[in-house]
């Protein structure tokens, strides 16, 4: 019984060393004077985590758009309110699956990358050897790379947000035959500018952050082996997923709960 | 390894080895042995302890790299000589001792102080550690753009004369996986060189090459060493290429330094730790077996 | 290798995408800026039950949309609600016993504010209140007047 105890008194600790150890590659990373090379760096970083992510999120996106309007046509049928189905999509998209879907996706597909590419680099020397350079791998490496991901994210949910709804009309009202204009009118009359598409946003960006910090903070904090780098690309993944939905549980509490 | 210790005594060919004739910057180059050197030291090393969580991995460690020199450090695997360069290069700091390196002690260094002192040393890993989305021209040129302002012209001009003192100038547009091992090898020894750095860690660069690329490497880290009057700080296992470029030997063991000099001296070195390791010898005071019941006991028992 | 110039195309690119889906989901999805580029005068109604009704819920005469709730508020002394209404420039000219009635969207929509004008001369003007007002019928009143008409046969 008491080893357990001692076991999770170890694994907390441990826990609350890498929180410390991210929060430190956090802070230097975001300090440190901006340097000639800076943006080119950041505009390569943006290209291999926005740019080459554009594929899986339009493809996802309207698979999804097109569900949605399927799934929702079905059930507002039942009750004459067809004409509802591209507001609802709408609202759901833009609250709720918009930046959740996003940010899994992109958790999986370019957290991961950078998780492995930088625990590569670990595992190579190429961080060391770029230290005994006299160049801070904080600055050349994670910087841009964190950079990248909040600017590439926001964008690729936007990106999501627009082409799903657009799949939706697609489906609900070329296919399905919903009233162009109902479909429309439904929705510009209920989405709200800040209430629906703002707070998604928020969501986005926030995820943004989490996401990317998590991803280069398990490539620098990597054993450097090759199983070190894959174990680390699983825990990027793992924990930027539980992250994004934990927290959009909470954001999605404060900003629409309605307490009384 | 004949050819190599012939080399030595005949200028001509250490600088026709080195390449030096097509363009290394120019340096005062010693074609006379290195009895006109400066035989102070480089770095001076004492008392150094250092232990990694309960491990114990630096136990009161001297050494001394003259300048001008090419210094071994040989030892059995796991005590710790890669970690003694990054000590040495200020990336680890040490629990206590003096590391002096050029008259400066590195574990008191502030960060800018550092940065400048990184400017001289030139540090070589096993893997060679290219910087895999640079093609090899813009990995040898990466410390040129990082600390100087030089114009691109003049960069390139750089780059070139470094990758021809390694032989390597026709391959300076390929990516490093492109590349075998050996090459790798040399395109960051050439990256290494592009400063001009007074001081070179070598951390295994013999390690797995075939006996051609094995002989280009020795070869050009002596000749380097020659003709651009560096010193030199070679870790390594092998002891037929370390010592036919060394000048002297520190062997490593436990923690301190169990015997140094020049090689032929630790051959006969009253340690017989030392003779094993210099021999290569499968069993002596490092043991054959690891610790286990008594032989026959173990077979029968299960009978 | 990628050339650089491709790169930096590309990510332009992705960023003018980008704020392309931004300028789509602000017009085309969410209706910024549909409706009055004419401006707008406010019109308050005092009802006595508002219950669903919001902020931003529509305002519509003979089913059109002519402008929007920009303010529910309360008067406590008379206990009644008091709605203040943006309504478009380009419907002017309301008579002054125009009615306005808190009605359901649909079967499941929300409430609206809708207008139906009256026939007097007078018009309405910016600051006037509807007096002519019924307000929001709840389920629970539907089916006590439902069981009261039971209850008289």
């Amino acid at each position: 019984m008491l080893r357990y105890l001692r076991l999770l008194g170890q694994w907390a600790l441990d826990w609350i060393g890498a929180l410390g150890r991210a929060a430190l590659v956090w802070f230097w990373s975001m300090a440190g004077v901006p340097q000639r090379d800076d943006l080119k760096l950041l505009v390569k970083q943006i290209y291999q985590i926005g740019v080459l992510s554009l594929v899986i999120i339009v493809l996802s996106a309207f698979s999804i758009g097109a569900v949605l309007a399927l799934q929702g046509y079905t059930q507002l049928a039942r009750v004459g309110a067809e004409e509802s189905v591209g507001l609802g999509v709408a609202l759901v998209l833009l609250r709720e699956l918009g930046p959740v879907v996003t940010g899994l996706l992109f958790a999986g597909r370019a957290g991961s990358a950078i998780t492995a590419e930088i625990g590569l680099m670990k595992a190579t020397d190429q961080l060391s050897s770029m230290e005994m350079m006299g160049v801070d791998p904080l600055h050349r490496i994670a910087a841009p790379r964190l950079w990248a991901g909040m600017i590439s994210m926001p964008l690729l949910t936007l990106i999501f947000n627009a082409v799903a709804i657009w799949g939706a009309a697609l489906v609900g009202v070329d296919w399905l035959g919903v009233d162009q204009g109902g479909f429309w009118g439904g929705m510009q009359d209920g989405v709200e500018w800040w209430d629906d598409i703002g707070k998604g946003m928020i969501k986005a960006v926030l995820f943004a952050m989490v996401i990317s910090w998590i991803a280069v903070f398990q490539g620098l904090d990597s054993t450097p082996t090759a199983e070190g780098v894959s174990v680390a690309t699983t825990k990027s993944v793992v924990y930027s997923s539980v992250a994004v939905l934990a927290f959009d549980f909470i954001l999605t509490l404060v900003m629409y709960g309605e307490f009384k | 390894m004949d050819n190599v210790h012939s080399m030595q005594g005949r200028p001509s060919a250490r600088l026709a080895v080195a390449g030096v004739g097509d363009g290394i910057v120019a340096r005062p180059r010693n074609t006379v042995g290195h009895s006109n050197q400066v035989t102070d030291n480089l770095i001076e090393i004492e008392g150094l302890r250092f232990s990694r969580g309960d491990r114990i991995i630096f136990d009161g460690l001297d050494l001394v790299v003259p300048r001008g020199h090419i210094t071994a450090l040989m030892g059995p695997s796991g005590t710790g000589k890669t970690t003694l360069l990054r000590i040495i290069g200020g990336q680890i700091r040490p629990d206590s001792g003096r590391v002096i390196v050029d008259g400066h002690d590195v574990p008191t260094l502030s960060r800018g102080e550092l940065f400048e002192l990184r400017k001289g040393m030139g540090m070589l890993f096993q893997s060679s550690a290219l910087f895999t989305d640079l093609s090899v021209f813009e990995n040898v040129a990466f410390p040129l753009r990082v600390h100087t302002d030089l114009p691109d012209e003049m960069i390139r001009d750089l780059v070139l004369m470094k990758l021809n003192a390694v032989g390597l100038r026709g391959a300076r547009d390929l990516m490093p996986a492109q590349l075998s091992g050996g090459m790798s090898r040399r395109v960051a020894l050439a990256r290494t060189i592009a400063l001009d750095p007074k001081f070179i860690m070598y951390d295994e660069p013999f390690t797995g090459q075939d006996p051609i690329a094995m002989g280009v490497l020795v070869s050009l880290i002596r000749g380097l060493n020659e003709s651009l009057a560096m010193t030199s700080l070679v870790v390594s296992h092998d002891i037929h290429e370390t010592a036919s470029i060394a000048d002297q030997l520190y062997i490593i063991s436990d923690g301190r330094v169990i015997g140094e000099g020049t090689p032929e001296m630790l051959r006969d070195h009253p340690s017989t730790m030392v003779r094993q390791f210099m021999l290569g010898s499968p069993d002596g005071p490092v043991p054959f077996h690891y610790p286990a019941d008594n032989f026959l006991d173990d077979v029968l028992g299960d009978a | 290798m990628i050339r650089m110039r491709t790169i930096e195309i590309s990510v332009g690119a992705f960023v003018l995408a980008g704020i392309l889906c931004l300028v789509f989901l602000a017009f085309r999805v969410s209706g910024v800026g549909v409706g009055s580029t004419s401006g707008s005068y406010t019109l308050l109604a005092k009802f006595d039950d508002v219950a669903g009704l919001r902020v931003r819920s529509k305002v519509s005469l003979a089913g059109v949309t002519i402008g929007r709730v920009a303010k529910i508020g309360v008067d406590s002394e008379l206990g009644e609600a008091i709605v203040t209404m943006e309504i478009n420039n380009d419907v002017k000219d309301l008579p002054i016993d125009t009615g306005a009635r808190i009605q359901t969207e649909g079967f499941l929509g929300g409430r609206y504010v809708s207008l139906s004008p009256g026939g007097e001369d007078k018009t309405l003007k910016n600051g006037d209140t509807i007096t002519n007002t019924q307000g929001a019928i709840g389920i629970e009143s539907l089916i006590d007047q439902f069981i009261g008409k039971m209850g008289s046969k």
